[in-house]
């Protein structure tokens, strides 16, 4: 339970079924300890709210303390990914390592049977397996987070929201009387209340990182058309940052953080048709060669008809059409219709069609 | 099953004479005791009468007594107020504490004594002995304060007041004790041992939270932290709450007038609870049991065990216990008074039992059992 409307509802849900509940909230990250931040922010603020739903729905609530492994596995990972000139997707990370595997394993202790989450999506327990599914509200399915689920969890796993729509779940709220029925969204990453990532990455690597120190903007054709302060700054597709007086609208095409250069160019250039990715995820029997599927390559980002070309160590796959600012530590997310067969990091991103002719530039990203 | 409060060293429910007392006080003494008027001399006549009781069940004079509004106000008026005097006099303050202090204290001599300086961490063994030679050593160079606890709150050890409160009157500096935890089991007067500064909180001892006092011995001097009226003697403006004061005085009279029983009660339910878990779990210790204890703590270590998952699986059993230190958000940190005393060593859980004077043996049977049940769940799992 974040404190949000999501898991509030999940847990309502759970109760009203019939089912004991206990509600945990995860502590991933100390909230006192960023300077000048006032004591009583987002992440506090959660728990609070997590605690008074728990005490309205009348069941048990706990604080899980997993500081450590949230900082070593998704805070670390999300600096190093920065480093590299890559994109993180810390929320996937977490829900991967540590928000699952820790709920399990400490809610055994506690004699639970299941773990539920808030998420919008679907899950099917058979006598041949569990099946995950994409939530039935296009609009809020996500399926994106969790992908990196470890398969041998799925038969241990409850999504009671899977199967309504965000506006349901705030009718719900509202029917129950939870104090969390119009809360916002949370956008922001948690352990990043002040919204600028950068003063982490200033924290965790020092000021004089690579990452952070100035370097080239350059075009296509490798001509130095400006300066950067950093190109930790910067994920592709970008347009925002690379200062004005260019004729057409530039974005960031590529990082290249062996030299700190960030490559720009036009609109056109940020589509590409075929995609790498390594740190595989399977939640089914991995999909084979020549498989038509769909896939997803940025939360809330469309599915996208794709076939797949390799599915070894690293996942390779093509795009019926190609799709804009593919992005270097984002996921793919590979469906099978509405099931999810899993995913993977993505590692690098091409153009191949026929219909537009591959820039001599090879955008290798 | 009825839910069973064993964690009385966090906070005691308010005791139904106390209730009554302070809601009489609500009702007829309204009025604000620095007033001349009839309203006022009413609210004065109860507050003097709640100072005069405090200073008879401890052998001090009315004078003596401060209220104040809570344990950590009353360490930190103790410390900072100290410190402040040293400043007063263009001196650096110099302060002395156990290690095992509540970090009401360890926190206000960090902050009391910086910048440019540090308090002097006294260290502490496995039965609760303290380091006298690194006492005397601090003490021969000058010290503004020494603040050593009566009874330590997390494990129950009794600290060695009386032999420190000696050392410190011959070095002729200034002895504060928090006796939060020692008030109720143990014998606590200041005309029978030579401390000059001593807290004690309400909330500990059946009373209202928010309520609690600083003994000052008279001819030692404290600088106030807040600063307004003369309320208090100077040393804690502010409108006195003379219901909290009068609750207070009730609770600590009814309290004190129990203690014997209580201490003699308490010690035989704490010892049957720590031999039914010896003889029912394996790797067991009982922290600080060499050593003089209150009888009301019990303080474990299981070893392979999570504390946070044997306290939130004691709660599910009805159970209310705690682990280790609780911070803001209710999650569970290791705790700096265990380290002091055994080092730091993951392997093993804290779990603390506090008896209260409505625990019963049939209580401590079943939370003995209850623990035994679930550490062998945690084990099987892990």
């Amino acid at each position: 339970m974040s404190g949000g409307v999501d898991s509030s509802v999940a847990a309502a849900l759970l109760v009203e079924a019939g089912h004991e509940v206990v509600g945990v909230t995860m502590k991933t990250f100390c909230y006192t300890d960023v300077p000048g931040h006032p004591r009583s922010c987002c992440g506090m603020e959660g728990i609070d709210d997590a605690r008074s739903v728990a005490h309205v729905l009348g069941i048990p609530h706990y604080v899980f303390d997993v500081e450590d492994e949230f900082t070593h596995d998704v805070i670390d990972d999300f600096v190093a990914e920065y480093a590299r000139g890559r994109t993180p997707n810390p929320c996937v990370r977490c829900n991967a390592y540590t928000k699952f595997r820790d709920l399990l394993a400490r809610g055994r202790a506690l004699e639970c049977d299941a773990i539920a989450s808030g998420h919008y999506v679907r899950i099917e327990h058979g006598p041949t397996g569990s099946v995950l599914r994409r939530g039935l509200d296009p609009a809020k399915d996500q399926a994106y987070f969790l992908w990196g689920l470890p398969r041998e969890m799925l038969p241990s796993l409850l999504f009671p929201l899977g199967e309504l729509t965000k506006r349901e779940v705030r009718e719900r709220a509202r029917a129950l009387g939870l104090r969390t029925a119009d809360k916002a969204e949370s956008q922001e990453i948690c352990f990043v209340p002040t919204g600028d990532y950068r003063d982490l990455l200033r924290r965790k690597l020092g000021p004089t990182h690579p990452a952070l120190e100035p370097g080239k903007v350059v075009n296509l054709r490798g001509e130095q058309i400006g300066e950067h302060r950093g190109y930790a700054g910067f994920t592709i597709g970008q347009r925002r940052g690379l200062g004005g007086g260019h004729p057409d609208p530039l974005y960031v095409l590529e990082i290249r953080p062996e030299t700190r250069t960030v490559v720009v160019g036009p609109r056109v250039e940020l589509f590409h048709d075929a995609v790498d990715a390594a740190e595989l995820n399977w939640l089914a029997a991995p999909p084979e060669i020549g498989m038509r599927v769909n896939v997803q390559l940025r939360y809330r980002a469309p599915k996208v008809p794709a076939r797949i070309r390799a599915a070894g160590s690293t996942l390779s796959v093509t795009l019926d059409e190609a799709q804009p600012a593919i992005t270097p530590g984002q996921s793919i997310v590979v469906c099978e219709g509405d099931r999810v067969l899993g995913g993977g990091r993505i590692s690098a991103s091409f153009r191949t069609s026929r219909r537009t002719p591959p820039s001599p530039s090879a955008l290798r990203v | 099953m009825d839910p069973l409060y064993l964690d009385h060293a966090a906070t005691t429910p308010v005791r139904p004479e106390v209730r009554e007392s302070m809601a009489r006080c609500l009702g007829e003494a309204f009025g604000n005791p620095s007033s001349s008027h009839r309203w006022g001399r009413a609210a004065r006549v109860t507050l003097d009468e709640a100072r005069r009781q405090v200073a008879a069940v401890l052998g001090a004079t009315p004078g003596e007594i401060h209220f104040v509004r809570g344990g950590t106000e009353s360490d930190n008026l103790a410390i900072f107020g100290r410190a402040a005097r040293a400043r007063t006099e263009g001196r650096s303050p110099r302060i002395a504490v156990s290690a095992v202090e509540h970090p009401a204290v360890l926190r206000a001599a960090e902050a009391a004594t910086a910048p440019g300086g540090a308090p002097v961490i006294l260290s502490v063994d496995r039965t609760g002995a303290l380091d006298m030679d690194a006492l005397d050593r601090a003490l021969l160079e000058g010290l503004d304060v020494v603040s050593v606890m009566w009874v330590n709150n997390e494990v129950g050890t009794a600290l060695p007041v009386r032999e420190v409160a000696e050392r410190v009157r011959a070095a002729g500096s200034v002895f504060h004790s928090d006796a939060v935890q020692a008030v109720g089991t143990l014998t606590v007067r200041v005309d029978q041992l030579p401390v000059d500064l001593l807290t004690l909180t309400g909330h500990k001892i059946y009373g209202p939270k928010g309520t609690g006092i600083l003994f000052v011995r008279r001819g030692v001097s404290l600088e106030p932290l807040l600063r307004g009226g003369g309320q208090e003697g100077g040393i804690r403006p502010g409108t006195e709450d003379v219901a909290g004061a009068v609750g207070f005085a009730e609770a600590l009279r009814l309290t004190v007038a129990e203690q014997e029983r209580e201490h003699q009660r308490l010690s035989a339910l704490r010892d049957d609870l720590e031999r039914r878990l010896r003889s029912a779990v394996s790797g067991v210790r009982v922290h600080g049991e060499d050593g003089p204890r209150a009888p009301h703590i019990s303080s474990l270590g299981i070893s392979g065990v999570d504390g946070a998952s044997l306290v939130m699986a004691l709660d599910m059993e009805g159970i209310g216990v705690s682990g280790g230190s609780a911070c803001a958000s209710g999650s569970t940190r290791p705790s700096h008074v265990i380290e002091a005393m055994y080092g730091s060593d993951g392997t093993w859980a804290a779990l603390r039992f506090s008896l209260g004077r409505t625990t019963t043996d049939d209580d401590v049977r079943r939370a003995a059992d209850a623990t035994a049940r679930v550490v062998a769940r945690l084990r099987d799992d892990g």
